[in-house]
């Protein structure tokens, strides 16, 4: 079954490419079960039943939406969405222009460098003045600096990082595959990787993009390997530096002339702080001293990833498999780097030899792998497992029953609720193990089972920070120009994503989303997305109603609460907040108010702007918009619904604004 | 956990939380002059500062009397008895960087100690697993949920103010992350709902969200939506907008500056502060620190005179407040080909409080001679940082459960501090 994988030759992309091919066909479908939802049977109308699954199976419904799945039918949209259909044209026009969503390793390594990186290739090629680098602060410098950059044509990690950011704004709230998106935030989660940590932050992009979203409705065994071998995963658990120092081959290297003569260099290039990735160089000489066994990947494999903490497993099957996965490691890609010029200069019988498997940016170094007998989980490994017997103990653990039960415990308290009942989750189990890891599966008895479709479970879950900004964008069509400006505020709001330090990933549970300070953060959210204020966000509150104005306050309220809310019962809010806007003047006051305080540029305090080259988006500060206004409609006083222009604030974007921010809205 | 309604309706404070709508002025009025009030049962607070990317505690304090400190550092070497820049000379072995001058008269005084030699027992070189260790606690696990002020926080073991933990940066810190709930805020000013621009608009969308939130179904809402509006309610926003600090300090306008003034403020209002934390960045010096100017210089300035400010500012508040340093590792003993130094492993921290055994730096070096050294080239460490961190805390914030807060260590705390 394994076979592509024992290529034992250098050829780089065309193997990448032959595995990600051969990932993505894995499943076969004939064995998943038939798509059966009991709503009708839990009391749920069909509309209302499509709200749900929309709430769940989305990152929310976009206006109408909840007609148009109920009218094709729920099994239909699942299945469609299971299968990740549709075509995404919206997601390809916003992305154009994000040129580094398509590069290999190879090439983010050596483009995207930091100020340091860039010093140390600039002074070596005689680009920089040694003595000018005394002077780092000054603005000279600086210039200089950007200079060689421009002319390199290197770019700061912050650039890889903000593409990265903005396309899962993109992607979240335009895709039509929205379940793929979902489990993108899903799963990368469940693997945790974080940006915060130097060496892997590089590698998150492509971590999401060809670990995890080829993936996620495939087999949990091929999603497991593709993230264990991701140089992103292999740097943020440290499993690339874990090694085994009592290897046989490995000895006998250290006897032989050119390893030697190999390490006299590399010692030299390391000490020589001029060259090129001399700071990798220590950090190769000096882990050549001080490399060993590294247990952090094989601990957080089992206790989050598959088994769970409970699963079942000992501090000794710990570091058994921690040996079982010594020498997995990242293949070396810095151009002019030591690692790279032996790769290219030796050929694949050499390598081989030397006990080299290279897969796309994965690198098995059987030098230092431990070579003798494990026993893992009650099973037994024998001696020269090699590259082999990681992969064999990858198996065992995806495929192991306390891993059924701590996956499907998981997606249960994704898209169910936050304390999944034990009947669910073993249904769930059963299905993981039956189908080998079959994650479309176990989704589709989630979906078959009663407990999804109960009462209790309806508006069950609290929308994390993202689920709230997403489904507001959808909700009203939005239309966003600076994705990252989205992010800043998911940061305020307690989701800093793709910098989640912890391999736990962000707690899926209501508890952890909300306290005081996000909470108000989420009404702040509300008021500034909807009247505009959040640099970039274009909204056309008019056209979510046909065009039609609501006549007055009380009007404006029923009428978006419904919108943005359908199938929930809310005459209880509407009742509550009709009380606080039915005030005649409330238009003129808001408007008054707003004409007494200095205006702040809409855009002031935004440093991140988007990425697109696109220009920006053209914000009129209030007092513009409202003098506009006021010229084309030529009166002072304007009717409650005509304000519709960005940065304003009026009754339609104030209660808006206050549905956005409300306790109802941020349930899903 | 704690219920944050109990202790709403028990302190004084429930009765300007549930019928007047809002603090009453003359509690913010006492943050601005040193009178105390305290509506709520006094709290003890605990400043935890983290000086991220790695200080190097060998210029920082200098151990200037070992001879092998001037062949390892042949241009960054310092002393006490150099003409310019000189060294403060602390004990006839340490010396303090002049441009830690702020906290000379602090260590003259006995509150500060100054514990040299501490790190982390997990020799990873790596900015991000040292912090992660350090925040987190517990050196050899990386999937420790908490961070170790979170379970601080909850070892106290009493009543929560929703301002029982605030961390002033836009993230929460790794330190607290965890399940008692804490708040991480950039600027106090936003603790609020605001429309910009437009406060009658805001006051509106204030009344209709409390409205909102008072009759949700959803029970965490419900509550943590009343805790939010009683929690703004207790700050009055004009007053930290205009807020003037005790006569004669001014905060430099930095980073950790302002972070340390919004620090001052919350524990002047007496609403139930106990664990505050804070960051100063710039401290991976590989590159041409200098000596006594320079980029080191200027960061070491900045964090002494914050931390100087803040302490004045204080005023009466000083015996309520410990004040702890921290920083993931040391520098290199040598100087590198740049005029820095690279990642090493141990530095040193500084803690600043009335309850602090001060005016003596705490340290178990032996040498820089290559033979003591950690791979022959980093100061050990020889104090774990959860001893001082341990102390610290069960002797400012009177948790006594240390295996709970830093599981699987099985050291002893550092007697850096007074007995009770």
């Amino acid at each position: 079954m394994h076979v592509f994988r024992r290529i034992k030759i250098f050829a780089g992309l065309s193997v990448a490419a032959a595995f990600f091919a051969f990932a993505g066909t894995g499943t076969d479908t004939s064995q998943e079960p038939k798509i059966s939802l009991p709503y009708k049977k839990m009391g749920l109308s069909r509309e209302q039943a499509a709200a749900h699954l929309l709430s769940r199976f989305s990152f929310g419904a976009t206006p109408g939406q909840i007609k148009q799945v109920a009218d094709m039918g729920l099994e239909k949209w699942l299945d469609q969405q299971l299968n990740t259909t549709q075509p995404d044209t919206a997601v390809s026009r916003r992305l154009q222009g994000y040129d580094a969503l398509a590069m290999r390793n190879e090439d983010i390594v050596n483009t995207y460098l930091n100020a340091g990186q860039v010093i140390r290739i600039a002074a070596k090629n005689n680009l920089l003045n040694r003595d000018s680098v005394k002077n780092l602060d000054k603005p000279e410098y600086r210039q200089q600096l950007k200079m060689i950059m421009d002319q390199q044509g290197y770019k700061l990690p912050q650039e890889l990082q903000r593409q990265l950011i903005n396309q899962k704004v993109i992607r979240a709230a335009y895709g039509e595959n929205q379940l793929q998106e979902v489990l993108t935030d899903f799963w990368f989660n469940h693997f945790n990787v974080s940006l915060t940590k130097g060496q892997c932050q590089q590698f998150v992009m492509t971590y999401e993009r060809d670990a995890i979203r080829p993936n996620l409705l495939g087999n949990f065994e091929k999603l497991l390997e593709a993230t264990a071998k991701h140089p992103a995963m292999l740097e943020y658990l440290d499993n690339a530096t874990s090694v085994s120092n009592e290897n046989e081959l490995s000895r006998k290297q250290e006897k032989s002339a050119f390893v030697n003569a190999l390490r006299k260099r590399m010692q030299d290039m390391a000490e020589d702080s001029t060259r090129a990735g001399s700071q990798v160089m220590q950090q190769f000489v000096k882990n050549r001293k001080t490399q060993g066994l590294n247990e952090n990947y094989a601990r957080e494999i089992m206790e989050l990833h598959t088994l769970g903490v409970d699963g079942g497993y000992t501090q000794t099957d710990v570091t058994e498999l921690a040996r079982a996965l010594t020498g997995w490691g990242v293949a070396p890609m810095y151009k002019d780097g030591p690692g790279t010029r032996l790769m290219e200069n030796t050929p694949p019988a050499a390598l081989a030899r030397r006990g080299l498997i290279r897969e796309g940016d994965f690198l098995f170094r059987g030098d230092k792998h431990n070579e003798n007998p494990k026993t893992i989980l009650g099973r037994q490994f024998p001696a020269n497992g090699g590259y082999e017997e990681g992969m064999k103990v990858l198996d065992l653990l995806a495929n192991h029953p306390s891993t059924a039960k701590f996956i499907g415990a998981k997606l249960a308290a994704r898209f169910v609720s936050d304390t999944p009942s034990a009947a669910l989750v073993n249904r769930m189990a059963d299905a993981y193990l039956t189908s080998k890891g079959n994650i479309k599966t176990v989704l589709i008895t989630m979906v078959n089972s009663p407990e999804f479709w109960e009462k209790k479970s309806l508006r069950e879950k609290v929308k994390s920070p993202f689920e709230l900004a997403i489904s507001a964008i959808r909700a009203t069509n939005a239309d966003i120009v600076q994705p990252f400006e989205i992010y800043n505020w998911c940061t305020k709001m307690g989701q800093r994503f793709y910098f989640y330090q912890a391999p736990t990933g962000f707690p899926d549970r209501a508890s952890y989303w909300i306290n005081t300070g996000s909470l108000l953060n989420r009404m702040n959210f509300g008021l500034a997305f909807a009247t505009q204020k959040i640099p970039g966000v274009r909204i056309n509150l008019a056209a979510l109603n046909d065009n039609h104005e609501p006549e007055s306050a009380e009007a404006a309220l029923t009428t978006y609460s419904r919108l943005l809310l359908p199938e929930r019962d809310q005459e209880d809010n509407i009742r509550r907040l009709t009380a606080m806007v039915r005030d005649v003047n409330l238009e003129q006051k808001i408007n008054a108010a707003a004409d007494k305080t200095p205006v702040p540029g809409v855009a002031a305090g935004t440093m991140q702007t988007d990425m697109q080259n696109e220009p920006a988006a053209p914000v009129p500060g209030r007092r513009n918009a409202r003098a506009m206004q006021r010229a084309a409609l030529g009166k002072k006083n304007l009717p409650v619904t005509t304000l519709y222009v960005a940065g304003n604030v009026n009754t339609v974007s104030q209660v808006t604004g206050i549905i956005i921010g409300s306790p109802e809205f941020q349930r899903k | 956990m704690t219920d944050r309604r109990a202790f709403m309706k028990s302190g004084a404070m429930a009765l300007f939380a549930a019928g007047l709508g809002g603090v009453p002025s003359f509690i913010a009025r006492a943050a601005g002059s040193s009178k105390i009030l305290a509506p709520y049962k006094k709290t003890k607070t605990l400043v935890c500062i983290f000086q991220r990317g790695a200080m190097d505690g060998l210029m920082a304090v200098s151990p200037f009397s070992d001879p092998n400190l001037k062949l390892l550092r042949p241009t960054l070497y310092m002393s006490p008895a150099q003409t310019e820049g000189a060294m403060i000379d602390l004990d006839g072995k340490f010396g303090l960087h002049p441009s830690l001058g702020a906290f000379d008269p602090f260590f003259k005084e006995g509150r500060m100690a100054i514990v040299h030699g501490v790190g982390s027992p997990n020799n990873t070189r790596s900015h991000f697993d040292a912090q992660d260790y350090m925040e987190s606690g517990t050196p050899f696990s990386k999937s420790t949920p908490s961070g170790w002020l979170n379970r601080a926080v909850g070892l106290t073991g009493h009543d929560a103010s929703p301002f029982q933990a605030v961390s002033i940066t836009s993230a929460m810190p790794r330190s607290l992350y965890g399940d008692q709930e804490s708040l991480a805020i950039n600027n106090l000013q936003e603790f609020a709902i605001q429309l910009r621009g437009n406060p009658f608009a805001s006051g509106l969308a204030s009344r209709s969200f409390e409205q909102l939130y008072d009759q949700t179904s959803s029970q965490i809402l419900n509550k943590t939506g009343r805790e939010s509006f009683d929690a703004m309610k207790m700050l009055n926003l004009n007053h930290i907008k205009n807020y003037q600090p005790a006569a004669g300090v001014a905060y430099p306008n930095t980073a950790l500056g302002n972070s340390l003034k919004q620090i001052a403020i919350l524990i002047k209002m007496n609403i139930g502060l106990e664990v505050a934390f804070a960051e100063s960045g710039g401290w991976d010096t590989h590159f041409n620190q200098g000596t006594a100017n320079g980029a080191l210089a200027r960061n070491l300035k900045d964090f002494s005179d914050s931390i100087a400010a803040f302490w004045k500012d204080m005023g009466a508040w000083q015996d309520d407040v410990t004040v702890m340093t921290m920083t993931e590792f040391g520098r290199t003993a040598h100087q590198n080909g740049t005029g820095g130094t690279d990642h090493g492993r141990a530095s040193c921290l500084f803690v600043l409080g009335n309850d602090v055994k001060g005016g003596k730096v705490y340290s178990n070096i032996k040498t820089l001679a290559k033979e003591d050294l950690e791979d022959g080239r980093d100061l050990p460490v020889s104090t774990d940082f959860r001893s001082v961190f341990s102390a610290v805390a069960n002797r400012h914030l009177g948790i006594s459960n240390n295996r709970k807060l830093f599981p699987s260590w099985e050291g002893q705390s550092a007697e850096i501090m007074k007995t009770v």
